[in-house]
């Protein structure tokens, strides 16, 4: 397409410079940190070697916790997802499609949101629960939630509905006259189910599984709220201590920091490998409708299980909060007078916590417009422009998507302090560092509308003599916009909810809502964090009413 | 028989062909998908370029309208060139002047039936007043008029294809690129569309450069057509001569049907302008070799219409066989015969007759003008 030099070339190849800069400058100082042995108080390093990584060895209390963590957390949530997904695709319980929708929901609650109700619900001395076991004559307390077990439960019980998409994708991408054509052979139900369905389903299960595991060693807000108090570290709050500490362990943690980031790597890498390579059958990208198994009156037994389900992860959590963001000191069982309006009062009235919401906000509009306008000329760059090194740039943009965001913003950080403009400490930086972590999100997005659109459309209108810019706006665009205001909402909704990223990039003067959360939880109390953690969700779910809104209007407006 | 080119319209530059591609090289990575294409479009003139999937007929197009990148050639247009790999030109499709109509339509789902044929006008920044003006006329000319303020995804296909059609031609490009415009049609809707195509062609006198697989639709349209295959040009001409004389047994098998015979070419018995081949069965046939190169090992032609079945034995002791048939193939509007014919199998195609029981002796007879020599022309 194009000429040997033309403007869409130098536009092009000038935002993937721009992303390319936005990657690669932390991923640089990082590996940098990670490899200096020098003095830690002189920048450049003056001394490069392995000793870092050795160093690691000293830690197996925190590799083993790692593991165990992300273990028991992958096997539960990978159950979650394929009972739910089972349940929902394969057999007749009532309320199918409202469950379908409903199972979005915890994803979009957020694991920290999940880690705080469960908390006020599960710790030994206070935790509701608890509190009701003992008011039925129990002794000490029924669960602690601040154990391995603990924090892996919290996480999969929100990391099961990210499970639960993509078994059920798998489920319904299978070609149901695979398994009717065993059975017109004669074979019986267990033996089609044991010979036919089980070898389709296992690969694409077990590239979830990958795909989860890696998910589960990256996260941090589970383990640092659940596990900070019994000073149970995982690799990513372990980071983040090292980095809080005074003094910090920089180069320790940037060692740790990098050494995640290339098993997470290797670990998507591998996944990849077993999705295209299991792919034989049944991903075809094309969904059938699956025959749904009639389960009699077992129907209602596994509408029970979906119910628990939802109970678990959404309804209790909110229930769970709003009960405690009501009370003066949050107790199972309070009195009249207990109750009170004060914490939301003092929500809205606190200065810093006014600026918080306000600093969240404005930076959630600027990331998401800025956002759009950046990975739409990515995604067209990528998919769309045919211009020498797209699979190169597509590699670079979905790159972060590999690197916990903890440990990106850490080399954001490391990488920014000594730039020589002074955006450090400011919202500037924060605006960076969601442009890059969003950097998958956002393409992806906007991609999967853009490959949907015949690319006739647009050499038509070339073909009528229109410039690139003049079909751009009046064509790509245009057609696009689905996918845009998806991408703007879906990126809005992510930077408000963003953790890992703001917690080491925020400045006193830029507090953002997530880490100002968790700063309460640590620093002031149980209530005002619930309040906080309510009114976030509050404005995510204006954002997602919005955005599904939008969804079904599309949905209606394309024929197929 | 022998038809000649046609005489090209009267145009002011007779001697400049429109399009000119030369040496036209293109690939995919190591992947050919044009392998050295040349051919010329006369102004006023229809060129076809024919030939199955993956031939590279509508990447040839696509370079020509400047939608990829050739890896060497030069493209020309009115004698200017668009596209050369030597002096690193290359125009964008947006500049090149030319208009095209793709085979998705590719009609904007979210403008008005207007603001679709419009879009070329506006581009060109024309006066409200004669945008207004000659779209009416455009969709005229199509037959759209009514539907002006529709929906574009309101139309059927059909109709979509006459917006296209208009959208392409109301702002007077110079040429017009067709890229298998009927193919999603169906088959009742693309023979009429076939001929009026043809009409507003010949209405509008525009050079058009047409992509397609289909034969009946490439012999009813075009003034010439380039039979293509594999990335390399098969053979140029015009229909009539594509039919009648195909130069190889890959144009003779894909412009309908053929019988293939090989054999050794009997110098002794050529004569009265005729070329006698011998069978490896030893059956003799006489051809015509419409001045190619009768080679020793050779294979001749015949079209299935051609070949003459009768129960009594025709006069005349050239080309006139006793054959048995082997079966009828009722096929509606004709009947498909196969015969044994020495150790090899022929087919003819006849009027739908009463079925020949299979067994049954016969003669068949073929004139020798019909029996082509297969080959390159002696030059």
């Amino acid at each position: 397409m194009g000429s040997w030099f033309s403007a869409q070339k130098v536009v092009g190849y000038g935002v993937a410079a721009i992303a390319a800069a936005f990657v690669l400058y932390p991923v640089y100082f990082l590996l940098q940190a990670a490899f200096d042995v020098g003095d830690p108080q002189v920048r450049p390093p003056t001394a490069y070697g392995v000793d870092n990584f050795s160093g690691l060895l000293q830690y197996p209390q925190i590799m083993l916790n790692t593991l165990t963590v992300s273990f028991a957390a992958t096997v539960m949530a990978l159950l979650f997802g394929f009972v739910m997904a089972w349940i929902l695709t394969r057999t007749n319980v009532p309320g199918r499609r409202l469950f379908e929708q409903l199972m979005a929901v915890p994803y979009y609650l957020t694991p920290l949101l999940g880690a705080l109700a469960w908390s006020l619900l599960g710790q030994p001395e206070s935790g509701f629960i608890n509190g009701i076991w003992r008011a039925l004559g129990g002794q000490g307390h029924l669960i602690d939630i601040n154990t391995s077990y603990g924090i892996a439960w919290v996480m999969a019980l929100f990391e099961g509905s990210v499970a639960f998409v993509m078994i059920a994708a798998l489920m319904k991408s299978m070609d149901p006259s695979l398994e009717e054509a065993s059975q017109v052979i004669g074979a019986s139900r267990t033996r089609t189910i044991m010979r036919i369905t089980l070898p389709l389903v296992i690969p694409g299960v077990l590239g979830a599984a990958i795909f989860v595991f890696a998910e589960m060693l990256g996260s941090f807000a589970v383990a640092l709220v659940l596990g900070l108090p019994s000073r149970y570290y995982v690799i990513t709050t372990a980071i983040y201590q090292m980095i809080q500490q005074y003094p910090p362990k920089i180069q320790v943690a940037a060692a740790m920091g990098s050494s995640l980031f290339a098993v997470m790597f290797i670990m998507l890498y591998a996944y990849r490998r077993v999705v295209v390579s299991g792919s034989y059958v049944t991903i075809t990208g094309k969904a059938f409708r699956p025959r749904l198994l009639d389960v009699g009156r077992l129907r209602y037994v596994l509408l029970g299980v979906c119910l628990l389900y939802l109970t678990a992860a959404v309804i209790l959590p909110l229930a769970t909060l709003l009960f405690a963001s009501l009370q003066k000191i949050a107790v199972i069982f309070p009195t009249a007078e207990n109750f009170t309006l004060d914490n939301f009062r003092t929500a809205m009235t606190m200065n810093a916590v006014r600026s918080a919401v306000s600093n969240s906000l404005l930076l959630a509009f600027g990331t998401a417009t800025i956002g759009v306008l950046l990975m739409g000329l990515l995604a067209w760059l990528i998919y769309r422009s045919r211009l020498p090194g797209g699979g190169l740039i597509e590699y670079m943009v979905m790159f972060p998507q590999a690197v916990p965001r903890l440990v990106f913003a850490f080399g954001l950080m490391w990488a920014w302090v000594i730039f020589p403009i002074p955006i450090y400490g400011t919202l500037w930086l924060l605006l960076i560092a969601y442009l890059t972590v969003f950097l998958p999100l956002g393409v992806r997005t906007i991609a999967g509308v853009m490959l949907q659109i015949d690319k006739s459309l647009e050499e038509c209108a070339q073909m009528c003599g229109a410039s690139w810019a003049y079909r751009v706006r009046t064509v790509t665009v245009p057609l696009l916009r689905p996918g845009l205001v998806a991408a703007w909402l879906l990126l809005f909704i992510a930077s408000v909810r963003e953790l890992g990223a703001s917690i080491l990039l925020m400045g006193p003067h830029s507090k953002v809502l997530t880490p100002s959360i968790v700063e309460s939880w640590f620093g002031t109390s149980s209530e005002l964090t619930a309040t906080l953690a309510l009114i976030q969700t509050l404005v995510v779910a204006l954002a997602i009413i919005v955005l599904v809104a939008v969804t079904r209007r599309v949905a209606e407006q394309t024929p197929d | 028989m022998l038809a000649s080119p046609p005489d090209p319209p009267a145009a002011c530059s007779l001697a400049t062909p429109h399009i000119e591609v030369n040496g036209l090289e293109l690939y995919y990575g190591s992947v050919p998908a044009v392998r050295g294409i040349s051919f010329k479009v006369m102004p006023g003139e229809q060129l076809t370029l024919l030939g199955p999937s993956g031939c590279g007929k509508t990447t040839t197009l696509r370079a020509v309208a400047g939608l990829e990148q050739p890896t060497v050639g030069e493209i020309s247009i009115d004698g200017v060139p668009v596209f050369s790999s030597a002096h690193k030109i290359n125009v964008p499709a947006e500049k090149r002047g030319l208009s095209m109509v793709f085979q998705s339509y590719a009609i904007w789902p979210h403008m008005t039936v207007f603001d679709n044929v419009a879009y070329g006008l506006r581009v060109r920044k024309t006066s409200a007043a004669e945008i207004t003006e000659r779209v009416g006329r455009a969709l005229e000319l199509v037959q759209m008029r009514e539907f002006t303020d529709r929906r574009a995804s309101q139309l059927s296909g059909g109709q979509q294809q006459r917006v296209a059609l208009a959208r392409a031609f109301v702002f007077q490009p110079s040429v017009l690129l067709f890229d298998e415009p009927l193919s999603n049609l169906d088959a009742k809707l693309r023979a009429d569309m076939r001929i009026e195509l043809r009409d507003l062609q010949h209405r509008l006198g525009i050079t058009s450069l047409y992509v397609t697989h289909d034969l009946e639709e490439a012999l009813a349209m075009s003034d010439r057509i380039v039979v293509m295959r594999d990335g390399l040009v098969e053979q140029t001409g015009t229909p009539d001569e594509i039919y009648s004389l195909p130069r190889s047994e890959f144009v003779a098998d894909f412009i309908g049907s053929a019988n293939l015979i090989r054999g050794r070419h009997r110098p002794d018995l050529d004569g009265d302008g005729l070329t006698a081949l011998e069978t490896a069965a030893g059956q003799l046939i006489y051809g015509m070799a419409y001045g190619r190169v009768a080679r020793p090992e050779m294979t001749v032609s015949v079209r299935t219409v051609y070949l003459r079945i009768s129960q009594e034995r025709p006069v005349g002791d050239r080309n006139v066989w006793p054959v048995k048939i082997e079966k009828t193939v009722f096929q509606g509007d004709f009947s498909q015969v196969h015969l044994s014919w020495g150790d090899q199998r022929l087919v003819a195609r006849c009027a739908a007759m009463e079925p020949i029981a299979a067994g049954r002796a016969v003669y068949l007879a073929v004139e020798p003008r019909r029996v082509v020599l297969l080959g390159a022309e002696n030059t």
